[in-house]
């Protein structure tokens, strides 16, 4: 029996899902685990320091030590379609790195972690190198205050 | 003499507890109920999570599983697969095979173990 694919909104979970069926049932994922799996692809290339613009990493500093944030899903944005997706990721690139080698390996980790674990194809990833990561940067950020 | 309220099982209940020990069994997946805690199988006094039972027709029951998957996962297709065979299997082996219909499989989220 051929299997089809099809995207649907999630009406319990609120959120869009593409789905395969078959024969005996059928298997649906979320638009946000596609976007998630992105962002974890994209992470696991070295050379990437983080994911999303400044205004996304302060924003999703802040949420995620409230608990509303999930910064996996930081500088990600997915369209899913029936058999196909697209992925747009802002990335901020450690100081010294080659941003076209990065890049390259980003795009290839995402394609082949998302073809290879939820099936669809996909048809573009499209990278923005937002800002370079300077070692001592985050040292910066933690800094004491210099007064009481 | 105290009475003991017996209450007996049903096949819908049954299968769902089935469905929740394949999930439990299966590596590389667990079950959620979402964030309203609404996917879940009232059992009693208690409820399992993460399974969703219902009767359709002709008295078979339709699962539905709810599933987080552990970074990184094996392809879902494949995953989905498994828990499949494994509770028709399982429904077999306790006499519930002409009761299981459809099996639905629902990836929500990955899960990343946090770092030590």
């Amino acid at each position: 029996m051929a299997d089809t694919t099809s995207s649907r909104p999630d009406t319990q979970g609120g959120g869009k899902t593409s789905s395969l069926s078959s024969g005996k049932g059928q298997t649906s994922i979320a638009d946000g685990v596609v976007t998630k799996i992105a962002g974890l692809a994209a992470r696991e290339v070295g050379g990437v320091h983080d994911l999303g613009g400044g205004t996304a990493r302060a924003v999703g500093s802040v949420t995620q030590r409230v608990g509303l944030g999930d910064q996996k899903m930081q500088g990600v944005s997915v369209e899913v379609g029936e058999r196909e997706a697209a992925v747009d990721l802002t990335l901020v690139i450690e100081y010294g790195e080659s941003i076209p080698q990065v890049a390259e390996a980003v795009r290839a980790q995402v394609v082949k972690r998302v073809e290879g674990i939820t099936g669809l194809s996909v048809t573009e990833v499209n990278i923005t190198v937002n800002d370079l990561f300077f070692p001592g940067d985050e040292q910066d950020d933690e800094a004491p205050a210099r007064v009481a | 003499m105290q009475r003991v309220l017996q209450r007996t099982v049903t096949e819908r209940v049954r299968l769902a507890r089935l469905a929740a020990e394949v999930v439990a069994a299966t590596e590389g997946v667990t079950a959620t109920a979402g964030p309203a805690g609404l996917w879940r199988t009232q059992d009693g006094e208690r409820s399992i999570p993460g399974v969703v039972a219902i009767v359709v027709g002709e008295g078979r029951v339709e699962i539905a599983l709810h599933l987080d998957a552990l970074w990184p996962p094996e392809p879902f297709e494949a995953l989905a697969g498994t828990v499949r065979d494994r509770l028709r299997r399982s429904a077999d082996s306790a006499g519930l095979d002409d009761r299981l219909g459809p099996v639905e499989v629902a990836f929500h989220d990955v899960l990343v173990a946090a770092v030590a």
